[in-house]
């Protein structure tokens, strides 16, 4: 059986002494795969943020195995000026190993090297990190967060603005990090469909409200109801979810 | 030629003294330019000489505490005499670049508009420092507070050289960190790296060069060469490294070829260099476009 690795008790996330989010109770295993969903402004980055241990608690309690996280941001974040290499990129992710007066050394080389060869990016290697397209830029920062060597995995909104195939083509990466790499992995997404179909549990969340389990316990049209005060129709097809708002259906 | 030794004799700490400055400016520039802050720069430049202002007014006599300590007296155009300007220039911008790295932690004003409020209070309050300083002629505290590079100074030099070891050797020891958070500063966190700590690091340093080199080379001069040689750096380069080399040589070639051309033809130091750096960036800029 899988151990525990995270645990929120009666926890409240928030900035300074606002809590956005309360009660929550949150218990995640190794090798897990979750989706955080909710509306804009919902609390997902705050809950990101509190995760990383970037942000302390308001209140209650959160215990950690010694984790090491490697972290995805949303690509339009990082749009640098200068003319930093896909090598450069990915080996940031080593950075945070060394303290401040080592060098770069032959292993850190060799795990960048890996990195980049795992998700298919060996030959833009010398690239202008500037000049790829949007699914190579995210690959890029995924192989950063690889780099890392982490045991969990974190990203937020990783297939936003991606064109379709791009967009199916990084799901699938993902899932075969989880698969491949054991990772215990958090996507964030606004794509409900997307969500429910790549991981196994979900949270659900919007301010002062919050739900966690399996998909088909919280992807249920009530749940959805209440966190984005839409109807939403849930079916599946061919294995497959489906979930689309109903204002759509009658189109 | 003639022109040439005339001004290695006549002004030699110039010279050397506008290199090194041009190298300091061009070096943190880098960062400025690529962290999208190029109006910290501005601001900094006027806060730094609003310190100078500051320093005339003797409210607290820092020369003469100093002294006190060490148990000395102050010579005239000693070390110590020319203590004061540049302490409260760099006090101001310290107390500048702290203000402006905590500004991303609230919600309501932007750091555009932050920045903004702060570079017209510095000017209003260099304004009215300089009413109030016991230096009668206004004209003549504009200029000191403006600084000139012909008028660089031997002390000068050193200083200037002292701050470009520092600059360099903080840049080169801390690298990674410094690279790390100024490329992606949300993820260096989430990767364990103090992106705060190391950003209020980047920013101190910045902030001391720049106030310290204003002091010695004028406002127009320090902001120009923060911005053009990493403009024509990121212009030209494929690389990181080729950027930091190419926006260097300009920032150290550019100046003692303005002198020369400033002494030939009877121009202010200070703005020739600015114009000079910005002919050679049009025809940076425009070779570029023509290539397509």
């Amino acid at each position: 059986m899988n151990k525990e690795i995270i645990k929120f008790t009666d926890a409240s996330i928030g900035y300074g002494k606002t809590a956005i989010l309360s009660g929550i109770n949150l218990s995640i295993i190794e090798n897990d795969f979750i989706g955080i969903v909710g509306p804009n402004g919902a609390g997902k980055t705050t809950l990101l943020k509190t995760l990383l241990g970037n942000i302390k608690l308001i209140s209650g309690k959160i215990s950690r195995e010694s984790l090491r996280f490697g972290y995805v941001p949303q690509r339009d974040t990082v749009q640098p000026l200068l003319p930093y290499t896909v090598f450069d990129v990915v080996m940031m992710g080593r950075y945070s190993l060394s303290g401040p007066f080592k060098g770069i050394n032959a292993e850190d080389k060799r795990i960048v090297e890996e990195s980049l060869s795992y998700i298919g990016m060996s030959d833009l290697k010398d690239k202008n990190y500037n000049s790829l397209s949007g699914g190579q830029r995210q690959r890029t920062l995924i192989a950063r967060a690889l780099a890392v060597g982490p045991s969990v995995l974190i990203l937020d909104e990783p297939t936003n603005g991606m064109d379709t195939p791009s967009h199916y083509s990084l799901l699938d990466l993902i899932s075969r990090l989880h698969d491949e790499k054991n990772l215990t992995i958090f996507l964030v997404s606004h794509l409900l469909t997307d969500v429910a179909n790549i991981v196994k549990k979900v949270i659900l969340l919007d301010q002062n409200y919050f739900q966690f389990g399996p998909i088909e316990e919280i992807l249920s049209e009530e749940n959805l109801k209440k966190t984005y005060s839409t109807d939403f129709h849930v079916s599946q097809s061919d294995g497959e979810y489906i979930i689309t708002p109903k204002h759509m259906k009658k189109l | 030629m003639e022109t040439v030794h005339q001004l290695i004799e006549l002004f030699p700490y110039a010279i050397a003294g506008s290199i090194l400055a041009g190298i300091i400016c061009s070096f943190l520039g880098i960062f400025i330019v690529s962290q999208r802050v190029v109006f910290l720069g501005a601001v900094l430049t006027q806060v730094a000489i609003a310190g100078v202002a500051f320093s005339f007014l003797h409210v607290i006599h820092i020369e003469t505490f100093i002294a006190s300590l060490l148990g000395t007296t102050i010579k005239e155009d000693s070390l110590l005499h020319n203590f004061e300007p540049a302490f409260y220039s760099l006090l101001f911008a310290l107390s500048t670049v702290i203000v402006f790295s905590q500004t991303h932690r609230q919600k309501t004003l932007t750091q555009d508009g932050i920045l903004g409020i702060i570079f017209v209070v510095a000017i209003a309050v260099r304004i009215m420092f300089i009413q109030k300083s016991p230096i009668a002629d206004v004209s003549e505290v504009e200029s000191i507070l403006k600084g000139d590079i012909l008028f660089i100074s031997q002390t000068e030099f050193f200083t200037l050289a002292a701050i470009l070891v520092f600059t360099v050797s903080i840049f080169a020891l801390f690298q990674k960190q410094l690279k790390f958070v100024t490329f992606d500063a949300e993820s260096a966190s989430a990767h364990g790296i103090n992106s705060k700590m190391w950003l209020l690091i980047f920013y101190l340093v910045v902030g001391t060069g720049i106030s310290l080199t204003t002091r010695f080379v004028g406002d127009v001069f320090a902001f120009a060469y923060l911005i053009i040689p990493a403009s024509i750096g990121i212009l030209v380069s494929k690389k990181v490294k080729n950027v930091f080399l190419i926006s260097v040589l300009v920032g150290a070639i550019v100046p003692p070829i303005s002198i020369y051309i400033a002494f030939k033809f009877d121009f202010s130091s200070g703005p020739t260099a600015v114009v000079t750096a910005f002919v050679l960036f049009l025809v940076v800029y425009l070779g570029k476009k023509l290539k397509g």
